[in-house]
This record gives C-alpha cells, sequence and structure tokens, in this order.
C-alpha cells in the first residue's frame, strides 16, 4: 500500500518541479514588457519618445541623413533640435544608432517609394521591341489585313507548324493593333 | 506528357487555335512546356484600354485543372485589380472551395470546369469593369473612383506607348 502510494508521489512530484521551474521562468521573463504595458506602445517609458515632427523638422534641413539617425541624436539629448542641427553644421555628424532602435518614424521614405514604383514599372519595353516587330512596321500600314479564314485555321499536326501559327497570330495581333491605331490618328488630323 | 494536365492543356490548346473567342489569341510559349502559356487580350471596346494589346503570361501548376493557374501581365497596365507587378487579382483565379471571408461565391472561383478561355473572358470584362471592392492596385483603384479622366488619358497613354507609337 505504501508502495503504491511512493511510486504514484515521485511522478507527481517530477510533474510540479516542471510546472513550478516553467512558472518562474515565465515569471521572470515577463516582468519588463507586463511593467511598462500600460504605456508602452508611447515609448515614453524608456527614456523620452521623439517627436516626429522635430525629425522631419531635421530631415527637411538635411535631407542626406538618415532618418534613424536624426531620432536617435534627438532621442540622447532629449529632443533638442538646435542642439542635433548644431551637431551636424559642426561636421561632426551622426552616431549610428543601435539595430534595436527603431523609432515610430512616419512614412514619408514608403510614400516616396510608392509614388516611384509606378514609374519603375513603366520600364517595360513596348510590344513591338519585345516581340522583335521593328522590320514589320517599316512599311506602314502596308500589313495584309488578315481574313476569317486565316485568324480561326491552322491546327496542324506539326508541331513546329503550330508554334509557327501561334506566333504569327501574336505578332498580327500586334501590327494591327497599331495598324488601326494609326489610322485613327490620320483620321483625327 | 501523358500526364492528366498536360492533355487536358493540349486540348484547351487545340480549342483555342481552332476556335479563339474575339481579341484573344493564346497558347504555349513552347510545346515541350505545356505548363506555361502566353495570352494576348485585346483591350475592350468602349473602354480606355480599347486598341490595346496586352500579353499575359499563364503559369499551370502540375495538378491542374484541381488547381488554378497563375497570371500576370507582361506590360504596363494601370488597373484597379492588377499589382503594379502584373499579377492579376480575379476570383476565377482563386482556388476552389468557399472563401474564407465569404466575399465571393463558390462558383466564382476556380473549378475544373472553368477552362483557359473562360479565364480570359473573365479578365478581359475585369479589365472593361475593373472590382474596385478588393483592388491589387490601391492607387489605380483611388485615381479610378477619384479621378476618372486622369485614370482615362493615364491608360490611354500606356496603350500607345505599348504600340510604339
Amino acid at each position: 500500500m505504501a508502495q503504491t502510494e511512493t511510486s504514484i508521489n515521485i511522478p507527481q512530484l517530477l510533474a510540479v518541479a516542471l510546472v513550478g521551474f516553467f512558472a518562474i521562468r515565465w515569471y521572470l521573463n515577463k516582468p519588463p514588457p507586463s511593467s511598462g504595458g500600460s504605456n508602452s506602445s508611447s515609448g515614453s517609458s524608456r527614456g523620452r519618445a521623439v517627436d516626429p515632427a522635430q525629425v522631419a523638422q531635421i530631415s527637411a534641413m538635411f535631407p542626406q541623413l538618415d532618418r534613424r539617425s536624426i531620432a536617435w541624436d534627438l532621442h540622447r539629448n532629449g529632443g533638442n533640435v538646435a542642439a542635433t542641427s548644431e551637431r551636424i553644421l559642426t561636421g561632426r555628424g551622426l552616431d549610428n544608432p543601435p539595430p534595436s532602435y527603431q523609432p515610430p518614424l512616419p512614412a514619408q521614405p514608403t510614400e516616396q517609394r510608392s509614388s516611384v514604383a509606378p514609374s519603375a514599372a513603366a520600364g517595360q519595353p513596348d510590344l513591338i521591341t519585345r516581340y522583335g516587330l521593328q522590320s514589320r512596321i517599316s512599311d506602314k500600314g502596308k500589313e495584309p489585313v488578315r481574313n476569317e479564314e486565316q485568324k480561326r485555321s491552322a491546327w496542324t499536326s506539326d508541331k513546329a507548324a503550330r508554334a509557327e501559327g501561334l506566333k504569327k497570330r501574336r505578332e498580327d495581333m500586334i501590327l494591327e493593333a497599331r495598324r488601326k491605331m494609326m489610322e485613327k490618328d490620320a483620321g483625327r488630323a | 506528357m501523358n500526364s492528366v494536365a498536360s492533355k487536358r492543356l493540349f486540348q484547351e490548346y487545340k480549342h483555342l487555335t481552332t476556335d479563339p473567342p474575339e481579341g484573344i489569341t493564346a497558347g504555349p510559349v513552347n510545346e515541350d512546356d505545356l505548363f506555361l502559356w502566353e495570352a494576348m487580350i485585346q483591350g475592350p471596346e468602349g473602354t480606355p484600354y480599347e486598341g490595346g494589346v496586352f500579353p499575359a503570361e499563364l503559369k499551370f501548376p502540375k495538378d491542374y485543372p484541381l488547381m488554378p493557374p497563375t497570371m500576370k501581365f507582361q506590360c504596363d497596365i494601370w488597373h484597379p485589380n492588377v499589382y503594379a507587378n502584373g499579377v492579376v487579382c480575379i476570383s476565377i483565379l482563386h482556388p476552389p472551395g468557399d472563401d474564407p471571408n465569404h466575399y465571393e461565391q463558390a462558383s466564382e472561383r476556380w473549378s475544373p470546369i472553368q477552362s483557359v478561355e473562360k479565364i480570359l473572358i473573365s479578365v478581359m470584362s475585369m479589365i472593361a469593369e475593373p472590382n474596385d471592392e478588393s483592388p491589387a492596385n490601391v492607387d489605380a483603384a483611388r485615381m479610378w473612383r477619384e479621378r476618372r479622366s486622369e485614370f482615362d488619358s493615364r491608360v490611354k497613354a500606356d496603350v500607345r506607348k505599348s504600340l510604339g507609337l
């Protein structure tokens, strides 16, 4: 009877020890975020928060500087814009912030990027270049108009002929679109 | 070459060659790889895209037709439902089953009874009638909604540029 009791108690003791260990570990890891939890979003619990307006102010004067470096310097001198500008002007330069320093800066750089993105994407070559049709647009408007027959015929058992047919239909589509557009322009002029 | 997917893609290619829908040309880039296609879609008439030709790449998964292909335009196309990188966002290209957000009907989404032809026709009508409820290109969607004339002239300029004019 006593023996069965002890054999049950050893695993139980182990389990309690394990749970206790994790509970203590959890408790020791927990405090920093939970103590700052009430106002951690503002960041004011750790030193003072950098005013994004001040960062923008200096960034406007010295656009070549990294905004994070500016924020870091302001963070360290207590938000003194004059001191930071003075420091930059005297050529001492700004220190690189530690990688962990990620101030909540407004999205000016991303804004720039999004306005640049469409024009960067606009670098696609036109269809004439893409399909190598330069040689076929020299005799303007002289492209024979394909008829319905040609359009929907052509399923051959020859693989190469099929590929050729598909290529031709693609190119004709582009050339015809171009020809029509030019006709429209001519009609308007 | 003997897989279900290849057979089906070959069949669809044949059908699209012999009886192509108006304004659409499509087929494999190279018949040795039936899982990569190139399609050309004409800009629908009566829209700013009219007169344009828009090439797109279709990539099919190995388990096609159970799963849908992806489609990516190979040209600049300023459209609320096309991402800046050219990827098309349309319900027929979404995997089968119900939308977890209950946004789309299961019937609108991909299923094996759909086809390349149906995708291309759907994309053509999407070009004509953007759906600005779930825009892929937020800037284009905003311009389409708020500054339609600017949107139209931008699209028309892109079309002319694409034709080398």
